[in-house]
């Protein structure tokens, strides 16, 4: 349209009166397209101005290009328009020479003043003919008029009443009937004369002339004659020629300054079309322009987050195009590249969830630490193992997890020379002790092989990317193997001691028998002592391998619900309070029932409370409190029985390995007391504790469960302890 | 001490002086509007011989850019509208007939006179004035407007006359200036009366 328009401007700009003809529609088709370029300009801008602010990719090389092109555009075309105005208006101004306008009114003048000649001399030979006419009426009249029109060359002669009507007319041509005009009649009333040159049409003139007749016919009053003279016909088409030049001049002078104001408007309008036009062009082609790089700057962006199914439209065959390819290309190598990365990631995290199950299913601790002393992984065993939830503290420094506890400390301690040494591979026991009690953990350090990447500390030397370490608790294990090891020493000791006991108590007796009737008394009573002695003694070497054999003896076990309280209550009327005995005091809880040997709880009552009566031995004012109750620990319900008494309480050194054969702080018994409370407790799925009271005394506290776990305690040991080696192995 | 009197005009005959200001403008251009334009005094319509004849006065008042225009060569075409329209009840009137007369104005440097030309039959007249000119044109006298046979009898038609410039037969360039200038936009109000048919003779 707006080319249209350009193209009607140009046409029509050269010829005015076709210009006049359509400058309606001319105008309509200019400022129809001058609108509807703004309005798409103004569209066009309005998106640029949004994506800029938006930062859509290419906005700014959008803007930079519409900028230049219009820029590039507009400078020419306000050149060329001014220079134009200037021009066509200095043209325009040049057209009307005062030299030419002077010629042309000279010519004019000159036309007129000759035409004037003859117009003077007509109406001078129509005063004649008026004065040649005189009194003349009637046929006399007609006759001399047509006489005298002849002679002078009229082609009309009339003489008129003073009622203005025809009184006689002799005329060349046949026309309508003549009259006065009014200007003839004014000028006859004013200057007894009138003369005027009318044209005819076709570069035809005439001259016509009326004087008022000097007549005598006073009671008639004034008569005129009017004559018509015809001009020439060269003289006539001169005249005309002259006046159609003078009148053309006129005309274009006088529309001089709508000529100029129209090619000013001709002038904006083009101005104003090329400018939109170009505006529109500029934003077409940059966004031609800015297309493909807008589209790689999106395809970029898709890339950025992650999308690398896009792919771009293939571009023309140039740089841009290339660069496209270009782009498709590495976006498919991305895609691929990244496909198999997520693979190797799906993978690895397939292996890491079988590492972590593996790690969170062994009973063996596992720690790996990174090469900046942090912890990057701890199964579940190693925080059990060391009461400390390490898998939650994933991330954490040595030196924090040592600040935890005593046990996390000194584990921490024995391990780090053994990580920030230089040795790759160490093996060892460690003994950790805390509240009385030791944990001994065989441990292993291993050194990760690093990448060289420069994480470890410069400064050790060696690159690694940390040390990982495994750890066990072997303190059952040991505890158990020391228990069978007992076991089986007391087993032979029973068998080997056993045996020759009754010969010597035999060989004893008769020899007191046989000997003691016939010595003399006091060899008599020697030998009566002594072999009272040895008999004695023999009984108590036979109590003590009884004992060896009853703790080495591990009899069937028979399970049936016990009522916990009232065997407590019977066992304890057994120990109540006598001379010199201490008090028994019962807290016990009514129904409390356990699924248990009722032989070996009796057993194990026993020995806790004699082990109570023998702390309190010589001491007065001894009171044992025997307290069962149930408790919940987890999921699980326990009965618990303590036994507390007010006694010296127990060797810090011995508390440690209380529970332990041969090992006591009295002088009396054999030491194998509470070592079989542990076997009985531990038979029954139980735990056995010792602890000292604060102000004085010691407590036992027993706990069995509720519903039989009835165990072989010590050979279970054994056997998890073996498979956790093998599997460690 | 001599006391001064004069004082100074307040905001009311500021008031004053600007609404006789405004109203002075007003009538001016009152004034100017009907110096200039063309306006129908009078028409009529006659029968003679069984043809209507129209007669009618018109005024033409040229303004300023008309007359420039005319003074500088450039030809006035003037036309005359007449519409014949038959009278309906309850119903718009029907054309019947509608007549166009075109005169032409113009300035004749060579004679310095005007000439007054009938473009429709080609009779021209010169005249020395621009009034004499003028008084021509707007003289119409027995013009014939329509054959009595072509129109019904006894019925009442309405006749319509108009003047006005004919902005198309001016120069194209002051044609465009035409469209945007209303100082060459001269045109008469329609002008009615009714023609009432007879009985045949």
């Amino acid at each position: 349209m707006g080319v249209a328009a350009l193209v009607m401007l140009g046409r029509y700009a050269s010829s005015p009166a076709d210009f006049g003809r359509r400058h309606v529609l001319i105008l309509a088709v200019n400022v129809t397209a001058a609108a509807a370029l703004l309005a798409l300009m103004i569209v066009n801008l309005f998106h640029l101005v949004r994506a800029y602010r938006r930062r859509a990719p290419g906005a700014r090389l959008r803007a930079r290009l519409v900028g230049m092109f219009v820029g590039l555009t507009l400078a020419p075309l306000l050149v060329v328009y001014f220079f134009a105005l200037q021009f066509v208006n200095g043209g325009i101004d040049s057209w009307f020479d005062s030299d030419l306008e002077q010629e042309l009114s000279s010519a004019l003048r000159l036309s007129r003043e000759s035409l004037d000649v003859q117009a003077t001399s007509h109406l001078l030979q129509t005063t004649a003919l008026a004065a040649a006419l005189g009194n003349l009426d009637g046929d006399a009249l007609s006759r001399a008029l047509s006489v005298l029109r002849a002679d002078a060359g009229a082609e009309e002669l009339t003489v008129f009443n003073p009622d203005l009507r025809v009184a006689s007319s002799s005329s060349g041509t046949e026309t309508l009937p003549p009259s006065l005009s009014e200007d003839a009649l004014k000028n006859l009333g004013h200057n007894q004369r009138f003369v005027a040159l009318e044209p005819q049409g076709n570069a035809r003139y005439q001259i016509r002339t009326a004087v008022v007749m000097p007549g005598d016919v006073p009671e008639a009053g004034q008569r005129y004659l009017q004559a018509v003279f015809p001009i020439g016909d060269r003289q006539g088409r001169l005249a005309d020629a002259v006046q159609d030049t003078y009148t053309r001049y006129a005309e274009l002078r006088f529309l001089r300054g709508p000529l100029k104001d129209n090619l000013t408007v001709t002038l904006s309008l083009v101005l104003l079309l090329s400018l939109l036009s170009a505006a529109t062009g500029a934003f077409y082609l940059a966004r031609r322009l800015a297309a493909p790089i807008e589209s790689l700057a999106a395809g970029t962006e898709a890339v950025a987050k992650g999308d690398f199914d896009t792919r771009l439209p293939p571009g023309a065959a140039d740089e841009v195009g290339l660069l496209i390819e270009s782009f498709n290309g590495m976006i498919e190598r991305l895609g691929r590249a990244r496909e198999e990365s997520r693979s190797s990631q799906q993978q690895l995290e397939r292996e890491r969830a079988n590492l972590a199950t593996i790690l969170g299913r062994l009973s063996t601790g596992v720690i790996a630490i990174g090469a900046d002393s942090r912890i990057r992984i701890a199964n579940d065993a190693a925080g059990a193992i060391l009461g400390v939830d390490l898998a939650a503290r994933a991330g954490a420094a040595l030196e924090e997890i040592a600040e935890l506890g005593p046990l996390p400390g000194q584990f921490v301690d024995a391990c780090r020379p053994h990580i920030a040494g230089e040795l790759r591979e160490w093996r060892g026991q460690i003994v950790l002790r805390t509240d009385g009690a030791r944990r001994i953990l065989n441990c292993a350090t291993s050194s990760l092989p690093g990448d060289g990447s420069g994480a470890a500390d410069p400064g050790a030397g060696d690159f690694h990317a940390g040390a990982i370490i495994v750890f066990d608790d072997v303190t059952e294990l040991l505890v158990a193997q020391r228990e069978a090891a007992w076991g089986e020493v007391a087993r032979r000791l029973a068998h080997e001691i056993k045996n020759p006991l009754t010969p010597i108590r035999l060989a004893a007796e008769r020899i007191r028998r046989r000997y003691l009737p016939t010595m003399a008394e006091e060899d008599g009573q020697i030998l009566d002592r002594s072999t009272h002695t040895i008999v004695q003694q023999v009984e108590a070497m036979r109590d003590m391998v009884n004992a060896f054999s009853e703790y080495a003896r591990a009899p069937a076990v028979t399970v049936a619900r016990v009522d916990l309280s009232q065997l407590v209550r019977e066992v304890a009327w057994l120990y109540r309070a006598q001379e010199g005995q201490p008090l028994v005091k019962l807290a016990l809880e009514d129904g409390l029932e356990i699924e248990a040997d009722a032989v070996r709880v009796r057993q194990l009552l026993h020995n806790l409370i004699r082990n109570a009566q023998e702390a309190l031995e010589g001491q007065s004012e001894g009171v044992i409190d025997i307290a069962a109750r149930s408790i919940v620990d987890g999921e699980r319900t326990f009965a618990e029985i303590s036994v507390r008494d007010n006694g010296p309480g127990i060797d810090p050194e011995v508390l440690a390995r209380l529970f332990e054969p041969y090992v006591t702080s009295k002088n009396k018994g054999t030491g194998l007391g509470l070592a079989i409370v542990k076997k009985l407790v531990e038979e029954h799925g139980g735990t056995v504790a010792a602890e000292n009271l604060p102000n004085h005394g010691a407590s036992l506290v027993v706990r069995l469960p509720v519903r039989a776990v009835i165990r072989d305690a010590v050979n279970e040991s054994r056997m998890t302890l073996a498979e956790n080696w093998r599997e460690r192995a | 001490m001599q006391k001064n009197n004069s004082r100074h005009p307040g905001p009311r005959a500021a008031f004053v002086a600007a609404f006789v200001a405004l109203f002075g403008m007003l009538f001016a251009g009152v004034l100017h509007a009907q110096e200039t334009g063309l306006e129908i005094r009078n028409a009529s319509t006659r029968l003679d011989a069984g043809v209507w004849y129209l007669s009618a006065r018109i005024d033409y008042r040229l303004n300023r850019d008309t007359l420039d225009a005319l003074q500088n060569g450039i030809p006035l075409t003037f036309e005359l509208q007449v519409e014949l329209a038959k009278v309906r009840n309850w119903l718009p009137d029907e054309d019947v007939a509608s007549l166009r007369q075109y005169y032409e104005l113009s300035w004749q440097p060579l004679s310095r006179g005007y000439l007054v030309r009938n473009k429709n039959s080609g009779d021209q007249r010169a005249h020395s004035t621009l009034f004499a000119a003028l008084n021509d044109l707007g003289r119409i006298t027995d013009l014939p407007l329509i054959d009595a046979a072509l129109i019904d009898e006894n019925t009442d038609y309405v006749v319509s006359l108009r003047a006005v410039l004919d902005q198309q037969q001016l120069p194209g360039l002051l044609r465009m200036l035409a469209f945007w200038d209303d100082d060459f936009t001269l045109e008469s109000e329609w002008y009615r009366w009714n023609l009432r048919t007879g009985q045949p003779p």
